[in-house]
């Protein structure tokens, strides 16, 4: 992931072993997450998200190495909290968003999955990379995002939460890998 | 009527490459996105890239982004801030208002100023420069009229979108994205088409982010054409000029500076007419947007205005590129510059709630006028017109703004925008001179 995006979150030490609980937890919490935005379940989605979630997708920008700064100050392409997510989730329940109806076909490719222990034992930060395939109609050509993903996974302590070890997404920042997107809008999750 | 070839037809778009682009104003960035001396962005009018940058003495150019040597271009990022470009095939080297600086070798492989005249050398100047409210426009023709002449009575309009103070509007952004639609279905959709709103963002009102789009609301908007451009409007309850800045969320503090900085028969669009701004397009592909969304969780009048600007560079007669800026008055509190980004963000742009469905139909239509049936079709686009050619209602009759406005639905902007369109292409551009460079 782009050194000079990052920051948002504190990542101590190296990556947790492979082996390890929380390692596991995470990335089954990431893959599950997957499967439920390919099959557009965002009700589902959002149960998962914390009430104080930050989900941020700034837009990335070509700069000369060494300029410090690789994406576009004070924008984003999303840059959302619980309010404005459940109004996006909302729509997509409408009758009448029409660029999700027909429906795309998706799938969100999940992999290169590192989860870092931040100190707190209900808190996790999990990085991967996400490839979006997003097929509409049948003469169209399909589309691809690409994106690095930095998460702060925190568990429920109520212990609702439908997920391995109970984790909720907190925090999610989306490095995308494009400064021109090749898609058509961003009706859709990363 | 309107052939419907002619949002899918390479030859029409060779056609705009020459007879459009070739010789309108082109919006290419705004001042403020280029605040500091040595800050640039790079921008395209088509193919051309322009390095627009702010030199060390504050003037902002527009310098063509190749090197004059072998045509490398000399900035490859696209934002930054740089006293010099250096080319990064042979090492020329350029200073930011464009001044051919360095030349490795200058008399072993020239022979020094006798060979080449490195003295006077710049990169080449976009051909016509010119701003207005800080937004930087070029034109490709070196004859251009002044901009403010080219803009002619829409600069009325477009001060409601960027002058609300001394200070004027500051950029952030732009979000870039490509879609497999015409660039001329954008501009003309927001120049005029009220009659989308209410069945193509029918899902934002049910959500409780827009109160306004419903069909009854939207048809009582005046539609208003002015020279070079022209837009929609809501009419507003019943009040005066600051109760209907109010209505849409504005402030007290910048409602004073509107007040103290617009005409006053900018103040009587709104508060006499009660038409307050809401889509524009500038011809031939700059647009412009206000709107006032619920932006957070709270009681059902709890809205806040934004303002975007957006530009519709074509890449192909079937693919744009979509710049989106958010813009906001300078003078603006910083909680309402939040708040206000964050409206437009759930609105327009790259995941904007309204633009996700209008994009979805544009790409549509592009994708079904290649074919040879669309060249069998005249797509009707005479509403508001009688079958004489008498407007279905009169022309508004008291209206404070130029031009002319029409309350309801019509297509009176969309054919106008077409017509300069087609004005364009019937005339050929005259050759550009050619620029020799270095000879003594």
């Amino acid at each position: 992931m782009n050194e000079r995006l990052m920051g948002t979150t504190r990542r101590p030490g190296t990556a947790l072993p492979f082996s390890d609980e929380r390692h596991l937890q995470a990335h089954q919490f990431l893959v599950d997450e997957a499967y439920l935005l390919d099959s557009q379940d965002y009700e589902t989605w959002l149960s998962l998200l914390t009430d104080d979630i930050r989900y941020l997708m700034p837009v990335r920008v070509t700069t000369a190495r060494g300029a410090g700064f690789d994406t576009a100050p004070g924008m984003a392409h999303f840059d959302e909290d619980r309010y404005s997510l459940g109004l996006r989730v909302a729509r997509f329940a409408t009758e009448h968003a029409w660029t999700e109806d027909p429906p795309s076909r998706l799938r969100h490719y999940v992999t290169n999955v590192r989860v870092f222990d931040t100190g707190d034992p209900d808190e996790l930060v999990a990085e991967s990379a996400v490839l979006l395939f997003r097929s509409r109609g049948d003469v169209r050509e399909s589309a691809l995002v690409s994106a690095g993903r930095e998460d702060l996974l925190r568990r429920d302590a109520s212990g609702a939460a439908e997920s391995a070890g109970h984790w909720m997404l907190a925090r999610r920042t989306i490095a995308v890998d494009e400064s021109v997107l090749r898609m058509q809008n961003l009706a859709i999750f990363l | 009527m309107i052939p419907a070839h002619i949002y899918n037809d390479e030859e029409l778009f060779g056609l705009e490459r020459e007879r459009v682009f070739g010789r309108s104003w082109v919006f290419v960035a705004h001042e403020s996105e280029v605040p500091q001396p040595g800050d640039y962005v790079v921008r395209r009018v088509l193919d051309d890239s322009f390095i627009v940058a702010r030199d060390e003495g504050g003037t902002v150019r527009a310098m063509f982004n190749m090197c004059l040597h072998r045509g490398m271009q000399v900035c490859r990022a696209e934002v930054g801030n740089a006293s010099h470009f250096r080319c990064p095939y042979h090492g020329w080297i350029y200073r930011n208002d464009g001044k051919l600086t360095g030349l490795p070798f200058h008399r072993e492989a020239y022979g020094g100023e006798e060979g080449f005249r490195r003295s006077e050398q710049t990169l080449l100047p976009a051909p016509s420069l010119d701003s207005y409210n800080g937004l930087i426009f070029i034109s490709l023709d070196p004859q251009a009229p002044p901009l403010r002449e080219y803009l002619g009575d829409f600069a009325f309009y477009l001060d409601f979108y960027t002058k609300q103070s001394p200070a004027g509007i500051e950029l952030s952004g732009p979000q870039r994205w490509r879609i497999k639609a015409n660039w001329k279905i954008g501009a003309e959709n927001f120049a005029g088409d009220s009659y989308h709103t209410p069945q193509t963002h029918t899902s934002v009102v049910e959500i409780g982010l827009f109160r306004e789009p419903k069909a009854a609301k939207r048809k009582e908007g005046a539609l208003y054409w002015a020279q070079r451009g022209g837009g929609t409007t809501y009419k507003l309850p019943p009040g005066t000029f600051a109760e209907r800045l109010r209505y849409v969320g504005y402030p007290d503090e910048m409602i004073e500076r509107m007040r103290a900085n617009w005409s006053p028969a900018q103040q009587r669009v709104i508060g006499e007419d009660g038409f307050m701004i809401s889509a524009a397009s500038v011809f031939p592909n700059l647009s412009l947007v206000h709107n006032w969304p619920k932006v957070t969780a709270g009681s059902d009048d709890e809205v806040l205005p934004f303002i975007s600007l957006r530009q519709w560079q074509p890449i192909s007669a079937d693919e744009t590129e979509v710049l989106s800026w958010f813009a906001v008055d300078a003078a603006a509190p910083e909680e309402f510059k939040k708040l206000s980004y964050k409206a437009y963000l759930m609105c327009f742009g790259s995941t904007g709630m309204f633009e996700q469905d209008d994009v979805e139909n544009w790409v549509s239509i592009t994708s079904t006028a290649a074919g040879s049936m669309a060249r069998r079709l005249l797509l009707n686009n005479r509403m508001g017109l009688l079958h004489d050619d008498k407007p279905v209602t009169p022309p508004l009759a008291h209206f404070a703004g130029p031009g002319t406005a029409y309350v309801g639905y019509g297509e009176y902007n969309q054919r106008a925008m077409l017509a300069l369109w087609a004005d364009c292409l019937e005339q050929p551009v005259a050759a550009a001179a050619r620029t020799e460079l270095g000879r003594a």
